[in-house]
């Protein structure tokens, strides 16, 4: 009954860890903006997280630059099981208009699995927070099949 | 039964399962008042006890340049400090121990959190983590002064020619003569309690040791699953404590003898106080830097409790 309890109150209670992998910061304010009085988040029980060490949901923005790629890798190294990768806007989906470029990583399924991509240019606020609604429900899943 | 007695006050009553479900009600109406103060639907009451459920079913690390035994122990460590503490306070007239000296024991039991929190933090080995725990030091010597006033003034007014530091005489005065908070001598002592309250806890305007948005909660930077979810409790359990000893200290008269109006009274006390010295305040005001911390404490408020100090010595 406890371990339900958990993998109920997983879904409950996420905690968004924000990677910015050099993007031009517009997707990054549109998450912001689900945590303000207008779309407020927090009644889903998201909170956004200082440390990666607190997260269940790793939100990765931009198209990963070269730079970036292995401060990305580390960064989710340090999440404890079971988390989420949700990525937001089309830079790490696909590189969007920085694709082709010397210094752009891309494609981020090429190092890390992803579970929810929100698409958009930049993404809508009502897609993230359906996203990550989506990425909460992949959590319980993930902490149901830790018990078995 | 004389022991059985003992062991169901320290785990079911005053003690450990009643603070916690205390802490996380309370904190759980801060967050929620909170956001409706700033026009936010908020999340539901019960939030807290999904973060607390949740942090126990994640993997917990250790980090490699840590202390894996003092790393794990510190947050129980601070978790049976709060837990006696609770035990020890009354709930108003209901009490579970006696003693003839319970506010200098309550005054060293509340630092160990403090210092529970100081000793994880180091443990660590983050160097947020370092920053945090000088912070948290300078709040905790900051609020110490001006709460050994308060508890100087309430044991003079009291005890009247000697000290009286006991809880239950303390109770028992003010049952025969009305609540301490009616005294004109005691008002600033009172006025100087609500403000220590947020820094003893740790909320907004005087969380500078664990500033999410520049040091990343510092001492708690490097924690993770269980022993993360045993610090957060720590802190909600704060809540119901100061707000209890508050009411234990100066609105004791408010006691009607039956332990069971008294318990609901007291919840009723503990939210309205969360509201009025946590949660409005967080709603307005912005975080402090240490060093004005450490100033407001020391003039402010402790001028507030040294204030009383004089006048309970006077004899008013």
């Amino acid at each position: 009954m406890i371990k339900k309890a958990i993998a109920n109150s997983m879904q409950k209670s996420p905690w968004l860890y924000h990677v910015n992998t050099g993007s031009c910061n517009g997707c990054d304010i549109e998450l912001v903006a689900c945590l303000t009085p207008r779309y407020d988040v927090e009644r889903f029980g998201f909170k956004l997280a200082g440390s990666p060490r607190h997260a269940d949901i790793v939100v990765v923005s931009g198209p990963i630059t070269s730079q970036s790629k292995e401060r990305l890798l580390r960064t989710l190294e340090q999440v404890p099981e079971p988390y989420c990768i949700v990525t937001l806007g089309s830079c790490p989906q696909s590189g969007n208009v920085f694709k082709g470029s010397y210094s752009v990583e891309a494609p981020i399924d090429k190092f890390c699995h992803v579970d929810v991509a929100i698409a958009g240019c930049t993404v809508k606020p009502e897609a993230v927070i359906a996203g990550l609604y989506k990425a909460t429900e992949i959590l319980k899943k993930k902490r149901e099949a830790m018990n078995k | 039964m004389e022991y059985l007695k003992i062991l169901f006050n320290i785990l079911v009553f005053p003690g450990c399962l009643f603070v916690g479900a205390m802490g996380l009600l309370l904190s759980g109406i801060d967050r929620k008042v909170l956001a409706r103060m700033q026009k936010r639907v908020g999340p539901p009451i019960i939030q807290p006890l999904y973060d607390f459920l949740k942090l126990l079913g994640k993997e917990t690390i250790v980090p490699k340049a840590a202390n894996r035994k003092v790393f794990l122990g510190a947050p129980v460590v601070g978790f049976a400090a709060l837990v006696v503490t609770a035990a020890l306070i009354p709930v108003l007239g209901y009490r579970a121990f006696e003693g003839s000296a319970d506010l200098i024991v309550l005054l060293y039991l509340l630092t160990i959190p403090a210092v529970a929190l100081i000793i994880g933090g180091s443990s660590s080995g983050n160097p947020y983590a370092g920053i945090g725990i000088s912070r948290e030091m300078v709040t905790m010597m900051s609020y110490e002064l001006p709460l050994i006033c308060i508890f100087l003034a309430v044991a003079k007014k009291v005890g009247g020619s000697t000290l009286c530091f006991s809880l239950s005489q303390i109770a028992a005065y003010q049952q025969a003569n009305g609540s301490l908070i009616g005294c004109v001598s005691l008002i600033p002592a009172a006025a100087a309690m609500l403000l220590v309250i947020p820094a003893e806890v740790g909320t907004q305007p005087f969380d500078v040791a664990e500033a999410e948005t520049e040091i990343l909660e510092g001492p708690l930077i490097e924690y993770s699953g269980a022993p993360l979810a045993v610090f957060k409790l720590n802190t909600s359990m704060k809540m119901y404590i100061m707000t209890a000893l508050f009411s234990a200290l100066f609105l004791g008269g408010l006691a009607t003898g039956v332990t069971a109006l008294d318990v609901l009274i007291q919840v009723l006390l503990c939210i309205a106080l969360t509201l009025i010295c946590m949660t409005t305040i967080h709603a307005v005001t912005a975080r402090l830097k240490i060093e004005h911390l450490f100033k407001f404490y020391w003039t402010v408020v402790a001028g507030l409790a040294a204030l009383s100090l004089v006048l309970v010595w006077l004899g008013f």
